[in-house]
């Protein structure tokens, strides 16, 4: 249940600001850190600034939901949903500059694959990137080494309650009590749409699926010219809660909001962007592999078997999605 | 780590050693199972994010083990949970006359109160049986072990595996292969552990799937499409055909046993899922409010881990002797003054 879910007590901010804020502090933190190390040829100038974090972020997000949406076997809706959340909250105290969004996102994928029980092999996952059979085992590689990182850093939160289930308590909802309504299944397509455009944006760390799900429907309504006010005000008896209606019509108006505001970064910008990401990875994070980083032990006595190579896989299989 | 130090090694579960702790800090015991991830191609196992998802979700609950903390360690992880003394399986082997009437019914309320709660929070164990329900020193009963617990949905377009549960605990439509199925899976799985309180032995001890089903059929008679609608729909329901038997009385197969409880163990195993009693219900069946009541849980056997038979009642935590002069028990304040400077 939503209600005392970790989501609700951890990963659910009160305003948008406190979201940006960690976001800043990600990102300070990182520069501090690579700063201290004393580098020649390092100045403020090579990082990213916030704004550039956005930029890629966005599109490594976008990015991810392509790999999604394409992915053999189907994904179901929840795991997409779960593996973006997962992907939010992970750059939500990390910086990009730190951990390289085309790793992390793959990770956040498979994470969200197994914790939503879509069983699917490692083999069968990484078969999914348009990549060559060394390519995909380094992939699987990196995710594997990175996947401790993340549910940590998820702080071994990995409960996700999507928007979907609600809508279709929605639309049940609507069919049983709101004759007013002829057709309640006309309102899915756009308000389906709605929901995965919402998982682009900071809605989930905001605001609780159900919110999401009903602003959803009533985006739906309105775009195709109907008013259902009243089912909110007899059907939800809010009718003489004017506190309570003006405070969910507000959230609404917030979520639209997010919504309206998103746009897919130029690609022009992204590019830029990118080299400077590649070159912050080269200088602070080759050659550094995460177990040394983060002081893994060896607590065992198996013979690890040798990396294939150092050598990073690119970007360039996964932009043939 | 280094907040704890390591007392002694628990066991071995399937995905890690489990080892007896002392939390430093505060002195408290507790067990620490370690899921190491080295070797395995799928990364950090199933079962693993299965229990942490189960037990980070749910509020405390008395009838259920306790996820105190989780972090990472090595190449791996620790889970911390509060440590127990022992089992419900140890229990039963251990003890040489059968539980007293009383008893069985202390262990009931508190398993059926568990599963309540787990249900109500959509959580199905689909594992439960003697060697997954922990004693703790108190005599409380706790479910553990969720490592096969999964959020369930009542939409139930989503198919899941059915090869869970220990096969003498395994409900009928999970041996005729389901992959469809409910909180009924538990609920067949209490009224197993139910006869095996009252007989001290296993009800269905089944030596492979197929006898597994042999058993089941034997006592409960051969399921037809009259007391079991959905037989047909189970994929494996065509591939094996036994010829018919009647049902034996359970009355024959758990002897000497009052009334009332032959009644609530036939409620838990019927056929059809959706028939068995649930646990809130079950709760509220006479068996529960007729003499002998249930036990409290101090008047519960605690036998030590390992096998040692200590069935009587636990002992007192400290040896007190009247006698003894008092400065003697009282710690001599100049050890602790140098830790407990910086608090004045």
């Amino acid at each position: 249940m939503y209600h005392n879910s970790s989501q609700k007590k951890y990963w659910t901010f009160n305003k948008e600001a406190n979201l940006e804020n960690l976001r800043l502090e990600a990102n300070q933190k990182f520069r501090a850190k690579a700063l201290s190390l004393r580098k020649p040829g390092i100045s403020e100038s090579m990082f990213l600034d916030p704004h550039e974090e956005k930029v890629l972020f966005r599109h490594y997000e976008k990015r991810l939901l392509d790999f999604c949406t394409v992915f053999k076997p189907a994904m179901p809706k929840s795991v997409v949903g779960t593996a973006c959340m997962y992907f939010r909250r992970f750059y939500l105290n990390n910086s990009l500059m730190e951990y390289h969004p085309r790793t992390i996102m793959l990770t956040c994928a498979y994470l969200s694959c197994k914790v939503d029980e879509f069983n699917v092999s490692s083999t069968q996952f990484v078969e999914n990137l348009q990549e060559n059979p060394a390519a995909q085992e380094r992939a699987l590689e990196q995710i594997l080494e990175y996947e401790l990182l993340l549910i940590q850093q998820l702080n071994f939160h990995l409960v996700i309650h999507n928007p979907y289930r609600p809508l279709e308590g929605f639309l049940i909802d609507l069919k049983t009590r709101y004759p007013l309504l002829e057709n309640p299944e006309m309102l899915r397509k756009s308000a389906e749409d709605f929901l995965n455009r919402a998982a682009m944006t900071d809605a989930g760390l905001l605001f609780s699926p159900s919110q999401i799900a009903l602003t959803a429907v009533l985006n739906s309504a309105a775009r195709a010219g109907l008013n259902m006010e009243t089912y909110l005000t007899e059907c939800m008896g809010l009718k003489d809660e004017k506190e309570t209606l003006s405070k969910m019509y507000d959230s609404m108006r917030r979520i639209t909001t997010l919504l309206k505001e998103y746009e897919l970064p130029k690609s022009n910008e992204v590019n830029i962007c990118k080299q400077k990401l590649e070159r912050i990875h080269t200088e602070f994070n080759s050659n550094t592999s995460l177990k040394r980083k983060h002081g893994y032990e060896d607590d065992d006595h198996v013979v690890k078997k040798p990396l294939v190579t150092e050598e990073e896989w690119t970007d360039e299989g996964l932009d043939l999605l | 780590m280094d907040q704890y130090s390591i007392l002694g090694r628990i066991g071995e579960g399937a995905h890690g050693i489990v080892f007896k702790a002392k939390h430093i800090e505060t002195g408290e015991t507790v067990a620490l199972k370690k899921v190491a991830l080295r070797k395995l191609e799928d990364g950090i196992p199933n079962q693993a994010l299965r229990e942490i998802k189960a037990l980070q979700e749910i509020e405390d609950n008395p009838y259920v083990v306790k996820l105190k903390d989780v972090f990472p360690h090595g190449t791996g992880f620790v889970l911390v949970f509060e440590y127990m003394l022992s089992d419900l399986s140890e229990v039963i082997r251990n003890s040489q006359r059968p539980l007293t009437e009383s008893q069985v019914k202390g262990y009931m309320m508190m398993l059926l109160k568990g599963v309540a709660f787990c249900h109500e929070n959509s959580i199905m164990h689909r594992d439960l049986k003697p060697a997954n329900l922990l004693i703790s020193s108190t005599g409380h009963l706790k479910i553990a072990d969720f490592g096969l617990a999964r959020l369930f949905s009542n939409e139930g377009e989503r198919l899941y595996s059915h090869q869970v549960a220990t096969r003498w605990y395994r409900a009928p439509e999970l041996l005729y292969g389901a992959r469809k199925y409910d909180e009924g899976v538990d609920l067949w799985a209490v009224g197993c552990i139910f006869g095996e309180l009252l007989n001290n032995s296993p009800l269905f001890p089944g030596e492979n799937d197929i006898e597994q089903l042999c058993c089941v059929l034997r006592v409960l008679g051969t399921p037809n499409q009259k007391v079991w609608p959905e037989i047909t729909e189970l994929p494996d329901y065509n591939k094996i055909t036994f010829k018919d038997n009647p049902p034996i009385p359970l009355e024959e197969i758990v002897p000497d046993t009052s009334p009332q409880a032959i009644d609530l163990l036939k409620k838990f195993l019927v056929y059809p899922s959706k028939q068995r009693i649930n646990a809130r219900q079950a709760l509220l069946h006479p068996y529960f409010f007729t003499d002998p009541l249930p036990a409290h849980h101090s008047e519960l056997p605690i036998p030590q881990r390992g096998g040692k038979h200590s069935r009587q009642r636990l002992q007192p935590p400290y040896e007190f002797s009247v006698e003894r002069p008092l400065h003697e028990s009282l710690v001599d304040p100049g050890l602790i003054h140098p830790h407990a400077w910086g608090c004045l």
